[in-house]
């Protein structure tokens, strides 16, 4: 096991730089510097080259491309060029914000996912299976910002049940977490649905029926258990999804975040805050592959075998 | 049975209730939410920052305050006099002023600050350029020496951004000036600030020395004002339609008609300081040809924008400043006002005949342009009013829409013919800002570069001696440029703003230029 993992762990570090590298350039053929959101009104052309020099934007790309990678790599994320704080402080208050919007919304959508499937999956081409796919199919197809505004309207506007906006105690989460957390549990629900059934067929189940189990401990005691294996693996690799899609949210709700954050400094040409934002989203999937990896590793007994 | 229980409860739920109200009354408090043009603002820290946003003005005080006329009265100084040839302004100071961590107020604070705004590295630095040295003369006296007269110096002292700080702070907290803790003399002092998202604010009990422009000059009469950042406009107006918030700093004009729906809420409008204007590059044929440009220029009917895009809020503009400014009183000839005829009449002597399909043709070419705006719905729709209206003298333009936040990026390439765009000053400077032939592509999107604008610049920007001189000097700047029209002026909109009247309630009248330190002084919360 433990090669294994450190095989997958090495095998992160040319994703990384491949990441860092798509980061940092896509950023810079934008066109625009960050310079422009210093500059004043009145400010004088030397004022700019100044400035130019001193964040080090007169370098050539490729060496401003190695200068941060190698602070990065040392941990060291820079300064924010308009925010004028270091940008791991910025992470650092936006960070929490996030993690607690998408484990909620991770949580919600794991839950009433599975639920939602197991429920589909027992009563297979019945109602309740007809009613839970058709309500999920309409659930993974409404965009996360539209959803948002339907929901403000809805629970903020005409029933005052929770605030439109803001990060005020836990009402504040209640619309962002359904939000995201929607789209995650029409997933959820449909591969639980899917691994149950096939797993329902297998010759195990048959025998277990022929033990004489009742069927609906046969579908939670055993069924259930091994149907869970891609679920696992779908809600680790969500994990980074559900920080990328915090970001439409996040500015919907007007939540402080990652998202805001990101979505501000890009407006600003802030690239160090931006290119921080970024690599931590990219971090997350990246993270959250490997996750979803190991899981499956240690769930399955195959897997599990073939590695030692 | 039931009865007593039924009882306590009700009694129970009546003094939760009081409980409740009680408390609300008590805290006095009001929520307002930040334009979203100030939204992100990283700091208070005025002398570093590029951008404050409204709750600066309650943080610190300023030397000098503006009324609605733009004219100046007295705030930490009491009174000003500016010696005959300009090289030096004294300044009378009040007494028992303190900052906010118990520092007293002085003419050393003066020195210091003055100092400190030299030498700080930013971009405020210009607007203490013309202050060679500050003498303390006595305790509550300072007089400011000049390298060169500056008639602009009370405009720039009564900028946000000459906040005057608590100096031996400032050098001590360095970056965290602003953004962790901020001392200044203002009638609120921090409770919290978390950047891009809210600024708590509770008031400076011992505040008693506010603006003369001000009726009450403090404490102030809320205890405690939350301003929330907000990106999307809607979600912003839908917070103040549920009551979450009481007052948006500003509105745009297309939720304007929602929310005078509203029995509860209520528009404030004051005058703007905005101007929106179509510049025109000179270097770009066909503009390169004066005649071609005037006609441009002329086409535009200001007051059908003002009635169809606008809905008839705010004025027309036919200068490129707002009429508040005195610089703005150019020759009647230099206005910039809709002549379809003269439009007409100069396209045919530059040789553009009308064509088919209402297209004006030279040597076979038809007179085809570009005309750049940004993503904001307003402007698009502006932008296709503009396109109708060039349309009608034979000029055909074609609409690209870039990005709000690209755009800047765009003109720096220089390839851009007309354009639709708005500017924010109240100075009349904005014309060496936008006009200058050492910022062309941008700010100078019109790439003008002429030799006796030029030399009409230095004499506005440094030439002047006194108020009077620089005011002349800049009209007639101002006024030559006009007659070169690289720009056609378009609109002057007012500031909107709405509120809860339920709420809050407002003073009579709001004597300053904008809502700020004033407007927030005599503001009350209903009981």
């Amino acid at each position: 096991m433990l090669p294994w993992l450190i095989k997958r762990l090495l095998m992160l570090v040319p994703v990384f730089l491949a990441v860092s590298v798509v980061i940092f350039s896509i950023l810079h053929f934008i066109p625009g510097d960050p310079i422009d959101n210093l500059l004043k009104i009145g400010s004088s052309p030397e004022a700019r080259a100044e400035m130019e020099v001193r964040y080090g934007l007169d370098k050539p790309l490729a060496v401003q491309y190695s200068i941060w990678l190698g602070n990065v790599v040392q941990g060291d994320l820079g300064t924010a060029i308009v925010a004028r704080r270091p940008v791991a402080d910025l992470i650092a208050q936006a960070l929490p914000h996030s993690l607690r919007l998408g484990g909620l919304a991770l949580l919600f959508s794991t839950v009433v996912g599975v639920l939602l499937g197991v429920v589909a999956a027992l009563n297979r081409d019945r109602w309740p299976d007809r009613a839970i796919m058709g309500g999920v199919l309409v659930g993974s197809t409404m965009p996360s910002f539209w959803l948002g505004l339907i929901l403000i309207l809805v629970f903020s506007v005409s029933l005052g049940w929770f605030p439109v906006s803001g990060a005020r105690g836990w009402q504040s989460l209640v619309l962002p977490v359904l939000t995201i957390g929607l789209g995650g549990t029409a997933l959820v629900a449909r591969i639980t649905r899917v691994s149950m059934i096939e797993a329902a067929g297998r010759d195990f189940v048959t025998l277990l029926h022929a033990k004489g189990l009742s069927p609906l401990r046969i579908q939670l005691g055993h069924v259930l258990r091994h149907a869970l294996i891609p679920v696992v693996t779908i809600l680790a690799l969500r994990i980074g999804w559900i920080l990328g899609g915090a970001v439409t949210v996040e500015v919907v709700f007007a939540r402080p975040g990652l998202g805001t954050l990101l979505i501000k400094s890009l407006s600003q040409h802030d690239y160090p805050v931006v290119q921080a934002c970024l690599l931590m989203l990219a971090m997350a999937v990246m993270l959250g592959t490997l996750l979803g990896d190991i899981m499956q590793a240690l769930m399955d007994p195959r897997v599990r075998a073939a590695l030692s | 049975m039931t009865y007593p229980l039924r009882k306590s409860f009700l009694a129970a739920s009546v003094s939760l209730a009081a409980l409740f109200s009680a408390q609300s009354l008590a805290a006095q408090e009001a929520v307002f939410v930040i334009g979203t043009a100030e939204v992100g603002a990283p700091t208070y820290n005025p002398i570093k920052a590029t951008m404050l946003n409204t709750a600066t003005a309650l943080l610190f005080d300023r030397m000098v305050s503006q009324a609605a006329d733009l004219s100046y009265h007295p705030w930490l100084a009491e009174s000003w006099e500016e010696a005959a040839d300009g090289m030096s302004w004294t300044f009378k100071l009040k007494q028992g002023i303190t900052f906010h961590n118990g520092e007293p107020f002085t003419a050393d604070t003066v020195k210091a600050w003055i100092e400190l705004f030299k030498t700080t590295e930013g971009e405020n630095a210009y607007m203490a350029e013309a202050i060679a040295s500050v003498e303390v003369v006595d305790p509550t006296t300072v007089k400011f020496v000049m390298s060169r007269p500056e008639p602009n110096l009370l405009y720039n002292l009564s900028s946000t951004f000459m906040s005057v700080i608590e100096p031996k702070s400032f050098a001590a907290l360095g970056d965290n000036f602003g953004v962790t803790e901020v001392y200044g003399t203002g009638p609120y002092k921090l409770e919290s600030f978390a950047v891009g998202q809210e600024t708590v604010l509770v008031r400076n009990e011992d505040y008693k020395w506010g603006p003369a422009v001000a009726a009450n000059a403090g404490p102030a009469k809320v205890e405690r004002l939350t301003f929330r950042e907000i990106p999307e406009d809607s979600t912003a107006f839908l917070e103040l339609k549920t009551g979450g918030v009481d007052f948006l700093l500003s509105v745009p004009a297309d939720l304007m008609g929602e929310v005078q729906k509203e029995a509860n809420l209520a528009v404030l409008t004051m005058a703007g300081q905005d101007v929106w204007y179509m510049p025109i590059n000179v270097t770009k044929a066909p503009f390169d040809d004066i005649r071609v440009r005037e006609a441009a220029a002329k086409a535009i009917n200001q007051d059908e924008i003002l009635a169809s895009v606008f809905g008839g809020v705010g004025a027309v503009a036919d200068t490129f400043l707002i009429s508040a400014l005195p610089e703005s009183k150019v020759s009647d000839g230099a206005r910039i006002k809709f002549d379809p005829d003269r439009s007409n009449a100069l396209l045919d002597e530059a040789g553009w005949a009308m064509g088919e399909g209402g297209v004006r043709m030279k040597d076979g070419q038809p007179l085809k342009v570009t005309l750049w705006t940004q993503s904001d719905s307003i402007f698009r729709r502006l932008t296709e009013v503009v396109q109708a209206q060039l349309k009608a003298v034979g000029i055909e333009a074609e609409i690209t829409t870039f990005d709000s936040s690209m755009i800047r990026d765009q003109y720096k390439t220089g390839e851009q013919q007309l354009a639709v765009r708005s500017y924010n000053w109240d100075n009349a400077d904005i014309v060496d800002w936008f006009f200058g032939g050492d910022r062309l592509g941008y700010p100078n999107v019109s790439m003008f570069n002429d030799p006796k604008a030029e030399e009409l610049r230095t004499a506005a920007m440094t030439g002047a001696k006194n108020m009077e001189e620089r005011i002349a000097n800049f009209t007639a700047y101002h006024d030559y440029v006009l007659t070169q029209f690289p720009m056609a002026p378009i609109y002057q909109p007012v500031q909107a703003m709405a509120y809860n009247a339920d709420r809050i309630s407002l003073p009579a009248t709001i004597n300053a230029p904008s809502f700020g330190t004033a407007a927030f002084m005599d503001l009350e919360v209903k009981e």
